[in-house]
């Protein structure tokens, strides 16, 4: 039975929250060039074999903004992600949740730079 | 198509409601059921037939939504007047708040025609043919339209909406250039009727920890007062996931605000605000 | 208990609320896709079988209808992240602003797909 203002402040403020929030928009400007650069490969590559693909790919600039757009993607993803979780689940679900949207995207991160490196230096 | 101010009525409608169940994801206690309808008065000839949300505490039934036929050459332009004519005429039982009838006291907030506004400068003839009138969004109802606003206020409350300095008081006035005093306009004029709180999505989700526009709009009428000394501290209380940071700009409160301020803008100040301490 | 009153049951969807909700659905969609991005690239680095699978399916036209919803929710995404970016510097708050530049938002998506696609279809033959 507690009263309004105990139940409205709550535990407090957690006096953070730039920083994700900043973080998503560093990762969001740098997007705007970055992804551009991938949909006008993807289309100049519309219809490309695998040949094509893999001599585009092992170039060093495409290799390079490659993974920084991995990089860039993914912490952008997660801490959007992290926002929808935060906003939808208030039940125990929520952490395993965010857990689940942290790992997952640091794993694909790491896969895709793997992959783009692989081609860039095996071929 | 484009709104230029919030009193704007628009003429036509894509989508009147979401695409979802009336009764979608509520509670048994919160599920509306069909009402009774109230026919016009014999003689009548500008007959406007309103839905109401009733809800009745004593009666320990479920909310239900009544229709009044309502005679608009015996009332009032404006949808408070409606109301008021129903109460006297039809039903003495409809409850809601109301003072002022001239929209600078707030009590008369309510939902109509799915938006948020006060009923006593909406005028009826910019309302659907069949209008429908609701209580504020997401809001535990006391009776009828009157939503329990305990909430609400223990938020705005929790922001300390207050001077707070060290300095002695001085003599006379604490003195502020017509510059600093310009930075408060747009926010004191806020009357705390929380039509933009129970109009954002994210209040709807979070309404336990998330401050709303409301409140928050005046967290930046105290941050940007030139004689308030506690910046720092204000700040450090707002800089939360959840209590600031739950905005997602959606702009539903600066769509709805019927004195024509601007909640959205102001959050916008306070996370650049903050920003700009740390960088 | 006090019953809750309704709210997006009966909220009216303005421009506000629908591209905000479309940027938010677009971007979790978007995560997909960057899933299948990901894949893309597993194949191009396994070796030529496994890229003319994906390519394959790509190339039918239920994997081209993949493509086309994803390069909207990519161009809506681009262009409303873009009006955010503006909102987050403290600018075009006003309410006509808003109302122009959300409309603006979904023209120019659209534009861009169509363009994209046209494009594409030219280089491809």
């Amino acid at each position: 039975m507690r009263s309004p203002l105990a139940r409205a402040r709550g535990w407090g403020s957690a006096r953070e929250g730039v920083a994700p929030w900043w973080f998503e928009r560093v990762t969001a400007v740098a997007l705007v060039p970055l992804t551009l650069w991938l949909a006008a490969s993807l289309i100049a590559l519309a219809g490309a074999d695998y040949a094509t693909v893999v001599g585009w790919l092992k170039r060093p600039l495409a290799s390079l903004l490659m993974v920084l757009q991995l990089t860039a993607l993914f912490s952008h993803l997660a801490l959007g992600l992290r926002v929808v979780i935060e906003d939808y689940v208030h039940s125990g679900a929520k952490i395993p949740a965010l857990l689940a949207v942290y790992f997952g995207c640091f794993s694909l991160a790491v896969t895709g730079i793997l992959a783009t490196l692989h081609i860039a230096f095996a071929g | 198509m484009v709104t230029r101010s919030s009193d704007e009525v628009p003429r036509t409608t894509m989508l009147q409601r979401f695409p979802v169940p009336r009764n979608l994801g509520v509670g048994p206690e919160s599920r509306i059921k069909r009402g009774r309808t109230w026919p016009a008065p014999l003689g009548a000839v500008r007959v406007k037939t309103f839905d109401i949300y009733r809800y009745d505490p004593d009666a320990g039934d479920n909310p239900r939504l009544d229709s009044f036929e309502v005679d608009l050459d015996a009332c009032g332009p404006m949808v408070l007047d409606v109301l008021i004519w129903i109460k006297n005429n039809v039903d003495p039982t409809l409850t809601f708040r109301r003072s002022c009838r001239e929209g600078i006291c707030g009590s008369c907030a309510m939902n109509i025609d799915g938006t948020n506004w006060l009923a006593c400068t909406r005028f009826v003839s910019d309302t659907r043919s069949r209008a429908s009138i609701y209580p504020l969004n997401n809001m535990r109802i006391i009776k009828d339209l009157v939503p329990d606003l305990t909430h609400v206020f223990a938020q705005y409350a929790l922001i300390e909406p207050w001077l707070k300095s060290k300095t002695p008081a001085p003599v006379r006035e604490r003195l502020q250039s017509p510059e600093e005093r310009r930075r408060i306009d747009g926010n004191w004029e806020c009357i705390l009727c929380f039509c933009c709180t129970s109009g954002c999505p994210s209040h709807w989700w979070n309404a336990d920890r998330f401050l709303g526009p409301a409140v928050l709009l005046q967290a930046w009428r105290w941050l940007v007062d030139s004689r308030d000394e506690a910046t720092g501290e204000r700040l450090d209380a707002l800089e939360d996931p959840f209590r600031l940071y739950r905005c997602h700009t959606i702009l539903n409160c600066t769509r709805t605000c019927p004195k024509g301020l601007n909640p959205g803008k102001s959050i916008a100040g306070i996370k650049k605000m903050l920003l700009e301490r740390r960088t | 208990m006090r019953p809750l009153s309704p709210h997006l049951q009966i909220y009216r969807p303005q421009l506000t609320s629908v591209l905000s909700f479309g940027h938010r659905l677009t971007g979790v969609v978007l995560g997909i896709y960057a899933v299948v991005l990901v894949a893309w690239l597993l194949a191009a680095t396994t070796g030529p079988r496994a890229y003319s699978r994906m390519h394959d399916f790509m190339q039918s036209s239920v994997g081209k209808m993949v493509l086309v919803v994803g390069s909207f929710c990519y161009f809506l995404h681009l262009c409303g992240g873009i009006r955010h970016l503006f909102w987050d510097s403290g600018r075009g708050f006003e309410l006509r602003t808003i109302y122009i530049s959300g409309w603006a938002v979904v023209a120019a998506s659209t534009a861009l797909t169509a363009a994209a696609w046209i494009v594409g279809a030219h280089v491809a033959r």
